[in-house]
């Protein structure tokens, strides 16, 4: 009778709690994707920011496609270093104690504050190595950011690869590096995109590692990577930060979300694609 | 003739001996079983005669010859192309039927794409799948039964042309009808092979095997033609197993 009535409080206990949640991003986003609407129309998607202070009036088109380059070049640049790590500590690394230090050091990175990892961006790539604050600086320092995250995804990847299939192309005869480039790369394809789509989309809501490193008021599209960019995330905390146009923030707002949940959503198919085949 | 001969095998996981002082041929073309008991052995057995001992972190000493070369004279890859591996479970990778087949041949360079496809058609014909499966080679190969997906796992060790098949168990898996369409395969493909397998099933060693090797606890009992040993086996143990003392 006891364990019934334990039973019973539990399982209103996770309800309940999977409601509010539920509740409250549901909330969350219906409020900014309403009050976002009405800012929303061609001349605000595909405009340039007009106005003084500039803002008040006009698109955030340069800010769309500034968010777009920062997320596909933080997430080359990230996913070259992460699944190169990922691979060297599933398939070479023979020694526990060096594995166990990587890890530990990858969880550490994963750690630190992103407002910190933009100031050792901005010391490291501007002050130190003179490169102009610019889309390339910014992104480097978003990848930095995100390549815990896709490193310790990957390596669960590599990891659930059933080992058998391994075995069988070294019982073919074939190398290591044949196997891991020919066989087991594509088997995880779908997975490895997954995971950096979802590190991109994260990468693309951050704030802090690009004021120091990149993000400024106005730019037009960087017409290279040396140049100085505009971010949607940037771009709404200016806008509410100078108290420029609240509209117009929740415009940005809801812009940026419909943008991660693509991304997001996207993230999944591909994910889930793999899954029935 | 010999093709490959065991001198005095021991091979080792850590400090657990798995076999101790093993002495034994493998005659060409013929089929050799190893039977015995679960754990005594036999598996690791099989995956010292083409160093994947080494993938599991097994050591093993004592002289393996491959044509009367000691295989450590060998390359490693070198010694996998020719001893060709097939495993319990099938193991097909989650690719194409046909890029299962071509992965091999590709690495080793084989480019022109009509060879490829002859070679894709000339093994899965010796495993008797091509009829089955000539109108969806572009099919996942996990689409498959458990059977074909055998018959393709040991196609696809036929494509690297090894001079020498192991297979442990691999017909655990599988149902009766499936397990003859191996068993019949294995016997054809022993004309052009030497095969060496590993089974747990008296009854299928008895049915195909030329020579019968019995493993205990990892020394080897008794070793003879397949007749020989099932009707006058000459060790106690071998008896006592064969009538089904032994697990």
């Amino acid at each position: 009778m006891k364990e019934k009535i334990e039973d019973k409080i539990f399982k209103l206990w996770i309800i309940s709690s999977t409601i509010i949640v539920v509740t409250i991003i549901v909330f969350v986003l219906g409020y900014i994707l309403r009050k976002g609407f009405g800012a929303i129309d061609l001349e605000f998607i595909f405009g340039n920011p007009k106005g003084i202070p500039l803002g008040v009036e006009g698109g955030i088109f340069p800010a769309i496609i500034g968010s777009l380059l920062l997320m596909i070049l933080s997430c080359i640049f990230a996913s070259i270093l992460a699944i190169s790590t990922a691979i060297y500590t599933v398939f070479y690394c023979s020694f526990r104690k060096v594995r166990d230090i990587i890890h530990l050091i990858i969880q550490c990175m994963a750690g630190v504050p992103s407002i910190v990892l933009g100031m050792f961006g901005y010391t490291l790539l501007i002050l130190y190595l003179r490169i102009n604050r610019s889309l390339l600086t910014a992104a480097i320092t978003l990848g930095i950011m995100i390549f815990p995250y896709i490193e310790v995804r990957v390596e669960k990847i590599l990891n659930e690869v059933n080992s058998s299939i391994i075995n069988s192309s070294y019982a073919l005869g074939i190398s290591k590096f044949h196997t891991i480039i020919r066989l087991i790369l594509p088997i995880c394809k779908a997975d490895i995109i997954s995971a950096i789509l979802l590190a991109g989309g994260f990468a693309m809501g951050a704030t802090a590692p690009i004021i120091l490193t990149g993000a400024v008021i106005f730019a037009p599209i960087p017409q290279s990577i040396f140049s100085p960019v505009m971010a949607l995330p940037f771009h709404l905390y200016i806008l509410t930060g100078e108290g420029i146009s609240l509209q117009n923030a929740y415009g940005t707002a809801a812009v940026l979300i419909i943008i991660l949940l693509l991304i997001n959503i996207l993230s999944l198919i591909i994910g889930r694609r793999k899954e029935h085949r | 003739m010999e093709i490959i001969k065991v001198n005095n095998l021991n091979v080792s996981y850590g400090n657990k001996l798995i076999l101790k002082n093993l002495s034994m041929p493998f005659i060409k073309n013929k089929i050799t079983a190893i039977i015995g008991p679960s754990g005594c052995g036999k598996s690791t057995f099989l995956t010292t005669l083409n160093l994947m001992l080494e993938e599991y972190d097994g050591k093993y000493n004592g002289e393996i010859l491959f044509k009367d070369k000691d295989i450590k004279a060998y390359d490693k890859d070198e010694i996998r192309k020719m001893i060709g591996m097939v495993f319990q479970k099938p193991t097909p990778f989650p690719l194409s039927i046909y890029k299962n087949m071509t992965y091999a041949p590709i690495y080793y360079g084989v480019r022109d794409k009509q060879e490829l496809r002859n070679l894709v058609e000339s093994n899965l014909k010796k495993v008797g799948l091509f009829e089955e499966v000539s109108n969806e080679l572009n099919m996942s190969a996990m689409k498959l039964s458990g059977g074909q997906q055998q018959r393709l796992s040991i196609a696809r060790a036929l494509t690297v042309e090894p001079e020498v098949l192991l297979l442990d168990e691999p017909c655990s898996a599988l149902d009766i009808k499936n397990t003859a369409i191996i068993e019949e395969m294995l016997l054809e493909l022993s004309k052009e092979y030497t095969i060496i397998i590993v089974t747990h099933n008296l009854s299928q060693a008895k049915r195909i095997s030329d020579y019968v090797a019995f493993v205990l606890d990892g020394e080897l009992i008794e070793y003879g033609h397949t007749n020989e040993v099932f009707y006058n086996p000459q060790d106690k143990r071998t008896k006592e197993y064969l009538d089904g003392i032994y697990g």
